[in-house]
């Protein structure tokens, strides 16, 4: 009841009508229902059904009538490219000549993605769906609501006086061996037994159906990508190239959207909503690995009805990217999650018995909305980074390498990025890349390694995404070469007050402000090891380094780390620590708080936008005309005053601000904050008129609302934040404090480094 | 390694099973070496044997011991070709029911007496199927309606049956015309009737069986005293009607080979050779292999579909841990339905009584045999 209490206070954010009902009205709403075992319901009125083949066949005649050409018995051989832009089709008909070609092949997306010359990835595989139909039923009414029991992985439906079911079993048969090579074998031989744990579920909560007659069971493919999303947006591999698949089942409602965005996209060049998360580009090259697929979309449709749990992690295809400490972080308690593939520390456990080794790998699960199983962990890791030293591992953050010979990288990147980068060498900049709409690209830093060699670091997630978009931009001459070093580099981050000594009993350079500053970059020696790309930042507001280290001397940096932390009191710090210091911080991220229709203006970065550079970057326009225009949503911090950590249910991400008792936006990424002693929540506010029309919004509309925030129907009283907080600390450091990741318009700078430009 | 079928009583069989591998031994062994080995006394065994159950009579073991000595003594004096697998696997078996005869007529051709005990197992009879493996030569000899079937698993991990052998049964067309072109047209009708020899046996190759080998005379003579004129079969016009003469069968085995399956013709009866090969796949990977369920009628209700699938699962839990292979063959080929192997169906028919059982279920004779794919894979081209 808890999702459906979150499912109800959320679907204001999206004027869904819907009621938590009781198991007595579910009875009501269905009298075939058997509700002994139910808590209650959520009914949505406005729910419906339609006819997928009806539907693609009005869909047809409406597009031939407009002068759609459309063939059939057809099938695409090869899809042709020249200069990485589509160029044609090779079909068994005769060759196509094309602009644009879109791969909506259903289950069969990732092989036709093989036709492409070069090959475009679409990780998706086929599974086994069941679904029933019984002979007709008496006295069945028409208008029976479609039922969804997601405990019993189940839905059915009324269908011509006869009963539809079927589900989403919590393990799948994937289809792995067999290539389905046409529309005959699109229907495999049912597996009665496999189908068995849904028969049960529904038998189950429809008794009536034990005398039903069974008229046929379909055994239809669906195909589903690795994380249980769609795949959707242009192709990394090719320009012109888009992808809409993996729609698991609910194709026929999300044709419409997926398909406007497409055209959206293929006329604009973009789509109305933020698609990141959906995009093609989300994936590397292993997602695309058969045998991972294989594996993975087993227990994906399992997801399709699974209780949405915070932080969701998946059982299989782990163990993939592994930094070369990961052995070493397992032992020493680590608890994994899984970024790109990449096995991330997110907290660590106590280690009891220390001679256990190696550790067994152990996945994080946070499986609660309420108060966390690893909050105790996290707490300790935290005040290790705020009073000791904490140990992180970054490994995971795309890392790359651009340069040139003249000044042509400093060129792209001026126009690339929203903020100056033509920098002393030796600083690192923070930036945006903005689209045409100053919507945010990519969120970057940017250190400057010499005169015409920059190394970018960005989200985890950006790695394939934000490497297309420099390539796409790419001087046509190839005078910028770009590499990915994210797998050449072992990132070790240390935070805390006594980071800097720690660092300088490891190695000779001068760490003090006045030699190395804040926000700057230098190539250093650690213990025995050279060639370590210091950074003097920890993206999370503590005083840090991040050091980036060739593998090779990984162990060897993190071992004298290690030796020499202890006196410092060292501790391993994983990914949910750093997260809560950084929302504490007030510090945005790239695919959790800012997306591609996010601008610098609206989440008080205006100072990092640097108008006045002789090249216009792109995004200019657009940026300038909202400076002139104002924002209609402004990114904020939210405390709960009146939140108890301890026994309500905590905010996770998606939870609807109300201000003034109306609802005015959602909130983005959230967390503990072991300081404020409260939940922060991170999101947007927006100023809506009557009509739900958005408007000009600015800091003192902001400052003087009442906020609330609702999680799962209970609303919190909540305190507005504009800008990041000073934190109270027992360490009180002068440089960092200064630094504010979001702040006021052009606030008078105070004491910055020497090479510090903000 | 071999199976051997019996009818018309298990003397045959038995006696066969005994005393073949030491015949194709002792074919196989080099010529200096047969040459010590007659000398030695006692002559130590030729092959360790494994599920070795009969124990043969004293008197018989005498008998057979000189024979088997004669036999040396014709390879010893044989022009030696080397080691040849074939050969020796067809001379043996020839050799063998050479002896069958002579064991029982010549005791009548010196004293005009009868020894019932070699007659009987000259009289009975028995199908075999003989496999001899080299590293990854393997040779097959097969006589009668036994078959050796090879399990190979596919790099799509998929099993494949490939059946080896070919029965003598009258199913074989090679082999019923083989039949009739040994014996004159006027016979055609009747040489095989009923879709068998004379239109009493199946199998149309064997070991003993003299009732359809021996001339006339010696049949009146040694076998019409002992069980009466019907040993004489009808039609019985120009014999003989049958050989032990086996067909022979070379296969190099390859790492995708992952056993070989030697069973009577009482397993062939009840399963494909693709259903033997994927019990015995999936019985190596330690699950049980199910038929997909197919609904036993139109318009079933939901409710019974859940009761027979619940029956099913029930079946998959007690499912048979059989520790061996050929046994879990056996118990699926008659113990198998729908959901899985019934117990109370299996418990009935194995415990019919002997005079009944052949009116419901064929005796069921099955080895497994693995190979070893990271030795094949070692093996020299």
């Amino acid at each position: 009841m808890t999702v459906y209490r979150r499912m109800k206070s959320q679907s204001v954010s999206w004027s869904i009508d819907c009621d938590l009902v009781t198991p007595k009205k579910c009875h009501e709403l269905f009298p075939m229902l058997n509700v002994e075992d139910v808590l209650g319901g959520l009914w949505i009125p406005g729910d419906g059904v339609g006819d997928p083949h009806l539907l693609c066949m009005s869909l047809m005649r409406e597009a031939t009538d407009k002068g759609v050409g459309v063939m059939e018995d057809c099938s695409v051989t090869a899809v042709l490219s020249k200069d990485d832009k589509v160029s044609g089709v090779e079909t068994t008909n005769g060759a196509i000549e094309c602009d644009y070609f879109i791969n909506c092949a259903g289950f069969w997306a990732r092989q036709v993605g093989q036709l492409a010359r070069p090959q475009v990835k679409v990780p998706l595989l086929p599974c086994e769906h069941y679904y029933l139909h019984t002979k007709p039923i008496d006295n069945l009414d028409p208008m029976t609501p479609v039922i969804r029991d997601p405990d019993g992985y189940i839905y059915l439906r009324e269908r011509d006086g006869c009963i539809l079911a079927g589900g989403f079993e919590p393990i799948a048969k994937p289809v792995y061996e067999e290539e389905i090579e046409n529309a005959s074998q699109r229907c495999l031989p049912e597996d009665w037994d496999h189908f068995h744990v849904l028969l049960q579920e529904l038998l189950q909560r429809v008794p009536g159906l034990n005398q039903a007659v069974l008229h046929k069971l379909c055994n239809g493919l669906e195909a589903f990508s690795p994380d249980c999303k769609w795949i959707v947006g242009e192709a990394p591999e090719m320009l012109n190239y888009h992808v809409a698949a993996g729609m698991k089942t609910v194709g026929i409602s999300a044709a419409g959207g997926v398909a406007e965005a497409t055209v959206d996209e293929i006329i604009d060049g973009y789509s109305k909503y933020d698609m990141h998360e959906l995009g093609v580009n989300r994936f590397l090259g292993l997602h695309n690995n058969k045998r991972f697929l294989r594996d993975r979309v087993k227990e994906v449709p399992g997801v399709h009805y699974g209780l949405p749990y915070p932080f969701y992690e998946f059982e299989t295809g782990r163990n993939l990217r592994l930094s070369p400490i990961y052995p070493t972080l397992r032992d020493n308690g680590a608890v994994f999650g899984q970024v790109m593939g990449y096995e991330r520390p997110t907290w660590f456990e106590t280690v009891e018995n220390e001679s256990e080794k190696p550790r067994p790998f152990k996945i994080a699960h946070t499986r609660t909305f309420g108060k966390p199983p690893w909050f105790d962990a996290v707490q300790r890791e935290y005040w290790a980074c705020r009073e000791r030293v904490g140990l992180s591992d970054y490994s995971s953050f795309t890392k790359i390498d651009i340069q040139s010979q003249g000044r042509e990288v400093v060129e792209l990147l001026q126009y690339l990025c929203s903020n100056d980068v033509d920098v002393p060498v030796g600083s690192i900049i923070h930036t945006g890349m903005q689209n045409e709409r100053g919507g945010y690209e990519n969120d970057c830093s940017l250190a400057r390694i010499s005169e015409n060699h920059y190394m970018m670091i960005a989200p985890t997630i950006q790695q394939t995404r934000c490497k297309v978009w420099l390539k796409r931009h790419l001087p046509s001459n190839g005078s910028v070469t770009l590499s990915d070093v994210t797998s050449m580099y072992t990132a070790i981050c240390v935070m805390g007050p006594f980071t800097r000594s720690l660092l300088s009993e490891l190695t000779d350079t001068d760490l003090s402000p006045s030699n190395f500053p804040f926000f700057t970059f230098k190539e250093i020696d650690v213990g025995l090891a050279n060639g370590i790309r210091a950074m003097n930042l920890t993206h999370t507001g503590e005083l840090g380094y991040v050091l980036y280290i060739p593998n090779e001397f990984a162990l060897h940096v993190y071992n004298r780390l290690m030796t020499v932390g202890e006196k410092y009191g060292i501790s391993h710090v994983g990914y949910y620590a750093s997260r809560a210091l950084r929302v504490e911080k007030f510090f945005a991220f790239w695919g959790q708080d800012l997306d591609t229709m996010t601008t610098p203006l609206e989440c008080g970065r205006t100072w990092r936008v640097k108008f006045d550079k002789d090249i216009k970057f792109i995004g200019r326009d657009a940026l300038l005309k909202q400076r002139e225009d104002g924002i209609r949503r402004q990114y904020v911090q939210l405390l709960l005053t009146d939140h108890d950590h301890e026994l309500d249910l905590w905010s996770w991400g998606g939870e609807p601000i109300y201000r003034d008792g109306n609802y005015c936006g959602q909130t983005t990424t959230t967390s503990y904050g072991f300081t404020f002693k409260k939940q922060v929540c991170l999101g947007f506010v927006e100023k809506r008129d009557k009509d739900g029309v958005t408007q000009k919004v600015d800091n003192d509309y902001v400052l003087s609302g009442h906020y609330e925030i609702d999680i799962a129907g209970i609303r919190y009283a909540a305190k507005v934040n504009l800008h990041s907080p000073n934190l109270p600390t027992k360490y009180p450091d002068k440089e960092r404090d200064v630094y504010q990741a979001t702040r006021k318009l052009h606030e008078p700078q105070q004491f910055l480094g020497r090479h510090y430009q903000p | 390694m071999g199976v051997f079928d019996g009818h018309g009583g298990p003397a045959c069989a038995q006696v066969i099973s005994k005393r073949l591998v030491d015949y194709i031994a002792a074919a196989l062994l080099p010529i200096e070496t047969l040459h010590k080995y007659i000398q030695q006394d006692p002559r130590e065994a030729l092959v360790d044997t494994f599920n070795n159950r009969v124990e043969i009579l004293q008197e018989l073991k005498i008998l057979y011991e000189r024979s088997f000595r004669q036999y040396l003594a014709e390879l010893a004096n044989l022009p030696h070709e080397g080691y040849n697998v074939p050969t020796a696997l067809e001379q043996a078996i020839i050799k063998i029911d050479q002896d069958l005869s002579k064991e029982a007529v010549e005791p009548y051709k010196l004293n005009q007496v009868i020894n019932p005990q070699t007659l009987s197992v000259a009289l009975s009879g028995a199908v075999a199927c003989v496999t001899h493996v080299d590293g990854p030569n393997l040779h097959i000899a097969n006589v009668g309606d036994c078959n050796a079937v090879l399990g190979i698993l596919t790099e799509d991990k998929e099993w494949i049956a490939k059946k080896i052998t070919k029965e003598h049964n009258s199913e074989n067309f090679d082999e019923l015309k083989r039949i009739w072109n040994e014996h004159p047209d006027n016979e055609r009708k009747t040489v095989i009737r009923r879709d068998r020899l004379l239109g009493e046996l199946a199998p149309l190759r064997s070991l003993g069986d003299y009732r359809y080998k021996w001339p006339i005379e010696i049949l009146m003579k040694v076998a019409v005293p002992l069980i009466g004129p019907k040993a004489i079969p009808a039609n019985y016009h120009t014999p003989p009607y049958l050989t032990a003469k086996p067909d022979l069968y070379y296969h190099r085995l390859s790492t995708r080979d992952k056993f070989l399956i030697l069973a009577s013709d009482g397993l062939w009866d009840m399963m494909t050779p693709l259903q033997a090969v994927k019990l015995v796949g999936e019985h190596m990977k330690g699950k049980v292999f199910f038929n997909p369920l197919k609904l036993p009628r139109k318009n079933i209700q939901l409710g019974d579909i859940n009761e027979l699938l619940l029956h099913r699962k029930e079946s998959l839990k007690s499912k048979p841990k059989d520790r061996n292979a050929a046994t879990h063959l056996i118990r699926h080929a008659i113990g198998g339905t729908e959901y899985g192997v019934d117990h109370s169906r299996l418990a009935h028919l194995l415990s019919l009584s002997p005079d009944v059982s052949r009116m419901f279920r064929d005796d069921i004779t099955v080895t497994v045999m693995y190979f070893d794919s990271e030795f094949l894979r070692q093996c020299p081209a």
